[in-house]
């Protein structure tokens, strides 16, 4: 584990089991899983299609939740939030970046970044200054005013972690950041996680199944069929 | 989050469906408030008629029981000379009353000497018509000339010279200047019959009364029915339309404490027509408006499930960054009051731009029972313009909720995966 980590554990899965019903089919996707994640770690989740990554990663996210089992984010025993508290906890706590980047397409690069902080009520000039900062520090400063549209794909990941990064999140979530990115990009996206991870302590977890990205990381998850096979600390 | 202006460039990004929302919104609108100008326009017309036109005046007084009973009973319900005068006095004596004329309405036969007809007519002063008259048109209608034919002037000098409708006219095949004979029934019941001298006939406007209608002078209706300085009614004008109501209680007050057994009726009451026409306009506006709001319903709530599908992604991408389910009802609601909001300011630049173009064109048309041609004019119903805004502004929001509660209550998952 690397010299940032406090040895805190922000989330804690215990027993997580997630079940589907497809028609008459039910398929197990998570089974039994126990993790806990600590501040300030760099986090990869990696297996092959099918492993159960997303659905380990929507329930750390908090946008599903388990069958059976229990999520405590902090200490706080997920289960007991309903909805909009759970959406405000979201909102407050955790930063997403998604594969496909998901930014508004009508809305600039800047004030998709602003987004979550608008979200949550904060005046819209200090919105707009601390989105301005995390394009800065994303380096996308001169293409804060940009639609989407504009900007290349590995523009577009930056943006997306600008914008899961301005909130000052406890976690950030990222499901295959990298899946639509070239080599070039997804190293280059990895690399700007990693560097936000060390600068603003902040803990990452990524999903990936391109095994050249695990060098980067701390701390490697192995799935396999819903299951951990190996949990290795790399740094 | 500035909701206003993610609303405004969500309504950006498909701008064909937005546009064909908006101008539906906008020519329903348009639609609902051009009728509405045109039936303001009519009742507008119609109350003038009423009021100047068939010199009802405001207010019509007359002694309790006249209207059902006078025809049979004239000697006991016509108002003395006495009543005449002192009621005159005391209606005078308001601030808001214009003119007190009484009147006597008469009826007999006319004839050229080889033929004769029915004729009913209307016993008035002189000076009353002209005073009436003064307000029957508007400017735009005395300047396009269409009612000319509608004007009757008697001459105040000349109290034998009568003014035969122009049906009554042709049917005696008399002419201006030329002479008839009338003989009417005195209060009494006997004959009289006078030579009477012709003057400019004019057009009642309704093509039952234009073959039977006369106005002579009041002293020329006195002499035919012997009823020296008597009245059936007093028409009272007064100097606002819309004071009407009030005025006819606060007369109805003072007369009866004064001691007279009178009854006072409005020109809405008196005005079957306008009650008419008014009852079938108001039906007509409440179908077409009804028709206007549910396509309006429908056009909103069609663009916006569309734009729920289509953006299921960024529900969820909203969602999962903190936005709460009401805060997705409240972008899309927003979204729908935009829309139906610029629709109708849209539909209000519509309406004057063909209210202005139809008001220019001078168009004019026969309406049914009327003996001539009446212009086409719009005017602006402020009122019904501005409850059509505020309803359509409502309900078209509303129309969004449903496919905004659909958007809300989507899981989060699934929306992040949907393609």
């Amino acid at each position: 584990m690397s010299e940032t980590t406090y040895h805190t554990p922000i989330l804690k899965l215990r027993n997580i089991r997630r079940r589907f019903q497809l028609g008459e089919t039910t398929i197990d996707a998570l089974n039994g899983i126990s993790l806990d994640i600590h501040a300030g770690e760099f986090l990869a989740v990696w297996g092959p299609s099918g492993s159960g990554k997303s659905t380990l990663m929507n329930i750390i996210g908090l946008i599903d939740a388990p069958t059976e089992g229990e999520v405590h984010f902090e200490e706080q025993d997920t289960r007991v939030l309903d909805d909009d508290a759970l959406t405000d906890f979201r909102g407050k706590k955790l930063g997403f970046v998604f594969q496909n980047f998901n930014l508004v397409p009508v809305l600039s690069a800047l004030e998709n970044v602003m987004l979550p902080l608008q979200i949550q009520g904060v005046d819209e000039l200090l919105a707009r200054d601390r989105a301005s900062a995390a394009l800065v520090d994303v380096g996308l400063a001169r293409f804060k005013n940009s639609l989407p549209d504009k900007l290349s794909g590995g523009q577009r990941q930056r943006v997306a972690i600008a914008r899961a990064l301005v909130v000052n999140p406890k976690l950030v979530i990222a499901d295959e950041p990298t899946a639509n990115l070239d080599s070039e990009n997804s190293r280059m996206v990895v690399d700007l996680m990693r560097e936000m991870n060390r600068a603003r302590k902040v803990t990452f977890v990524f999903t990936t199944h391109d095994p050249r990205l695990l060098d980067h990381v701390d701390r490697k998850i192995l799935l396999r069929d819903g299951s951990i096979v190996s949990d290795e600390v790399t740094a | 989050m500035n909701i206003l202006k993610l609303a405004f460039r969500g309504l950006m990004r498909n701008r064909r469906r937005s546009t064909m929302t908006l101008l539906a919104i906008a020519f329903g609108f348009s639609a609902i408030s051009l009728f509405a100008g045109y039936t303001h326009n009519v009742y507008d017309g119609l109350s003038r008629q009423s009021i100047y036109g068939e010199m009802l005046g405001h207010l019509t007084l007359s002694k309790r029981g006249m209207r059902k009973e006078g025809k049979l009973d004239p000697e006991r319900y016509l108002l003395t000379a006495t009543e005449v005068a002192t009621i005159s006095k005391l209606v005078q004596d308001e601030a808001h009353v214009r003119m007190v004329s009484p009147r006597l309405a008469l009826a007999g036969l006319a004839s050229n000497g080889r033929a004769s007809t029915i004729f009913i007519a209307e016993g008035i002063d002189p000076a009353a018509v002209e005073q009436l008259r003064k307000g029957a048109l508007t400017e735009q209608e005395r300047k396009s000339g269409m009612f000319d034919s509608m004007k009757a002037l008697l001459d105040p000098v000349h109290p034998e010279v009568v003014n035969f409708s122009e049906g009554l006219v042709e049917l005696l095949h008399l002419q201006t200047g030329g002479q008839a004979a009338v003989l009417v029934n005195t209060l009494t019941g006997q004959a009289n019959a006078l030579d009477v001298t012709l003057g400019k006939a004019f057009n009642t406007g309704n093509a039952g009364s234009n073959d039977k209608f006369a106005f002579i002078s009041l002293a020329l209706a006195r002499t035919l029915l012997d009823a020296e300085g008597r009245a059936d009614r007093l028409t009272i004008l007064l100097d606002d339309v819309n004071n009407t109501v009030w005025m006819r209680d606060r007369l109805l007050a003072k007369l009866t404490a004064a001691g007279f057994d009178v009854e006072i009726k409005t020109w809405q009451e008196l005005s079957d027509f306008y009650n008419q026409v008014h009852g079938m306009f108001d039906m007509i506006f409440g179908f077409i408006f009804s028709i206007v709001l549910t396509v309006v319903v429908m056009s909103v709530a069609n663009s916006m499930g569309m734009t729920v599908i289509e953006r299921t992604r960024e529900i969820g991408t909203l969602r999962a960054i903190g936005l709460k389910r009401s805060g997705v009802v409240k972008l899309f609601t927003m979204e729908s009051m935009l829309l139906t909001l610029i629709g109708c300011v849209a539909g209000l630049a519509i309406t004057l731009g063909v209210r202005w173009g139809i008001n220019a064109a001078n168009i004019s048309y026969v309406p049914p029972n009327s003996a001539g041609r009446v212009p086409l004019l719009i005017d602006m119903d402020v009122m019904r313009t501005l409850f059509t805004f505020v309803l359509m502004g409502v309900v078209g929001t509303l129309a969004a909720y449903m496919p905004a509660r659909r958007a809300a209550k989507k899981d989060i998952i699934d929306a992040l995966g949907h393609v």
